[in-house]
């Protein structure tokens, strides 16, 4: 069943302190994948707070996006586990794949992201591509994974 | 020194009760020590038990804690409790381990410290990745709350306490105690300037009380047995048992409780099972991504939360690294967790963790020139003195160790 979320409706969980700032920016970049202009307008008159001051917050924590997200977004693990484990000879072979670079914002389609420890670490390397997380990935199956998105 | 080896004071019931039962916890005795804190003292004996238990903060800087709890005691008016479970170290994962494991205990310990200082109010700060912990917590404050202890009228008595769960948003500056509360007043994760320091002017600039969630779990213990007892556990400069998280090239990878004052050695051997067959020692990291590197011949130190001590504890972390690992997939590691957590408040900070990293990676593609090499003296010496907050010091610190001990550069 699809439900139909609106940003008013979203807000509404959330009483207009300041400390709930934070948590409707992340569920609404959550619900919506990030936080539109619109939407930032609507957080800050149902907060009553400057735009500027939402803005402020916003671009402040990784997990709030103010751009809509590539379709495809693979992130890779570097904590010292994985990374001891071959996680940036994976990096490099995603990056010749696909013909991107880690960190680059530029592809509208397509985005590799280094990420840090989710303290997994056991089951390292970790690979997540659109949120499914690829645990013991290897320099060579990476492809395979890979051919499953794209 | 008096340490008595197998003394489980935080996991002693893990595995063998369910954590999303409070049945279960009580029935193993748990909540005793609300009972005998309500019951049978008043919240000044109980700062003095902490006191005389010797236990220092578990977050890193080794703070007393029964001092902390004074010093927000003595203020008037309303107060907030913060327990600190950020935990963003990389390759730490103890506060989590006590979420799964053992939900209840810590949320004894925040009740009891909320209420010793007088605090209505507690926050759990929680990593926003800790999601199914979130779930946990949530669950267990619930069936706390239907049992009477927390909630108004605290098992028939006047405390009143409520406890409400903030998660963060991907930043592990927050872990930093000033910019876990400007988070949660819904402004940019960035440290504040100390003083004034939060038992003073903290969260909605009231003074608050923030310890680590492995601190807090420490508390109940202490109640129900005494400061004293307490104080006589591990190192006699910084008591109790501590978290160890292994991981490397150990045997056994994981959390495990041991006393403090245990040497890297001792830690290794008879935590950790030894090495893994095959496998061969260079060096190992205590204390996570900003931890010292030490080398076999250094074993020998123990390990407490001294401020002098040569190699601090830290978040309790041991990583374990094999002859044959990538030193520079090692350094590219830590100079990329820094450069992206870097909060970018202060040039040197910022800068710095950036250069460090590009310089990184010439030096793993094996270009790295005479340039190179003095510049990250340079860095290394502006981060280690110059940043607004410790995480400049931080970022400084494996990296020297790898300068000094490893000899990077002449490699
Ligand atoms: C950069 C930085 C990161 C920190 N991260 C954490 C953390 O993840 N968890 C934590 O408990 N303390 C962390 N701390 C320490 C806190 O500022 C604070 O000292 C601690 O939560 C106090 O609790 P304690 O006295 O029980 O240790 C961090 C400090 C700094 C400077
Ligand atoms: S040292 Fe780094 S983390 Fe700390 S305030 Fe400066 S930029 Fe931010």
């Amino acid at each position: 069943m699809v439900y139909m979320q609106s940003t008013e409706k979203i807000l509404l969980e959330f009483d207009p302190e300041t400390k709930n700032l934070l948590p409707a920016l992340k569920k609404v970049s959550a619900v919506f994948g990030y936080v539109s202009q619109g939407d930032a307008e609507k957080i800050a008159d149902y907060f009553n707070l400057p735009l500027s001051r939402v803005y402020e917050t916003a671009s402040f924590y990784d997990e709030i996006k103010l751009k809509k997200e590539p379709a495809l977004v693979i992130q890779v693990c570097s904590g010292t586990h994985c990374a001891l484990n071959d996680s940036f000879r994976i990096i490099s072979e995603i990056e010749n794949a696909l013909k991107i670079k880690a960190g680059d914002d530029f592809n509208p389609k397509v985005k590799l992201e280094i990420i840090s420890c989710l303290g997994q670490c056991g089951e390292g390397p970790i690979v997540i591509v659109n949120g499914k997380i690829f645990t013991n990935v290897t320099a060579s199956g990476i492809h395979e994974i890979l051919e499953g998105w794209i | 020194m008096n340490i008595k080896d197998n003394l489980k004071i935080i996991t002693e019931h893990w595995g063998k009760i369910n954590p999303l039962k409070i049945r279960d916890y009580i029935d193993v005795g748990g909540y005793e020590a609300i009972r005998k804190f309500i019951e049978k003292m008043k919240p000044e004996e109980a700062i003095e038990e902490i006191k005389k238990s010797g236990l220092v903060g578990r977050g890193g800087a080794g703070f007393s804690t029964g001092e902390k709890w004074e010093a927000v005691k003595k203020n008037k008016g309303e107060k907030y409790f913060i327990c600190n479970l950020d935990e963003s170290e990389p390759g730490t994962y103890k506060d989590r381990a006590i979420v799964d494991n053992n939900p209840h205990l810590l949320l004894e310990g925040i009740i009891i410290s909320a209420l010793a200082i007088d605090a209505k109010k507690a926050y759990i700060y929680i990593n926003g990745r800790y999601i199914k912990q979130r779930e946990i917590l949530e669950k267990a404050v619930l069936e706390a709350a239907s049992n009477k202890f927390i909630g108004k009228g605290i098992i028939n008595s006047h405390y009143d306490l409520e406890i409400e769960i903030f998660s963060g948003a991907g930043a592990y500056i927050c872990g930093e105690e000033t910019a876990l509360i400007n988070s949660i007043e819904g402004k940019r994760g960035e440290p504040k300037f100390r003083p004034p320091y939060p038992t003073e002017t903290g969260l909605w600039g009231k003074p608050t009380l923030v310890n680590n969630a492995e601190t807090v779990s420490n508390i109940p213990w202490i109640i129900i047995n005494g400061g004293k007892k307490y104080s006589e556990i591990g190192s006699a400069v910084s008591p109790g048992t501590k978290l160890y998280v292994l991981g490397g090239a150990v045997r056994n990878s994981g959390v495990f409780e041991g006393p403090t004052g245990m040497t890297i050695g001792a830690v290794i051997d008879k935590l950790g099972g030894g090495l893994k067959k095959g496998k061969e020692l260079w060096f190992s990291q205590i204390g996570g991504s900003s931890g010292r590197l030490v080398l076999e011949n250094e074993l020998d130190n123990s390990l407490t939360f001294n401020k002098k001590s040569e190699i601090p504890l830290g978040s309790g972390a041991v990583f374990v690294f094999d002859k044959h690992s990538d030193i520079y997939d090692f350094l590219l590691s830590i100079a990329g967790f820094f450069r992206r957590e870097s909060c970018g408040k202060c040039v040197p900070c910022r800068e710095g963790t950036f250069r460090l990293y590009e310089i990184t990676e010439r030096m793993k593609d094996g270009e790295i020139s005479e340039r190179d090499k003095e510049a990250i003296k340079d860095i290394l010496w502006t981060l280690n003195n110059t940043t607004f907050c410790p995480f400049g010091k931080f970022a400084a610190v494996a990296f020297l160790d790898a300068v000094e001990k490893l000899k990077i550069l002449d490699l």
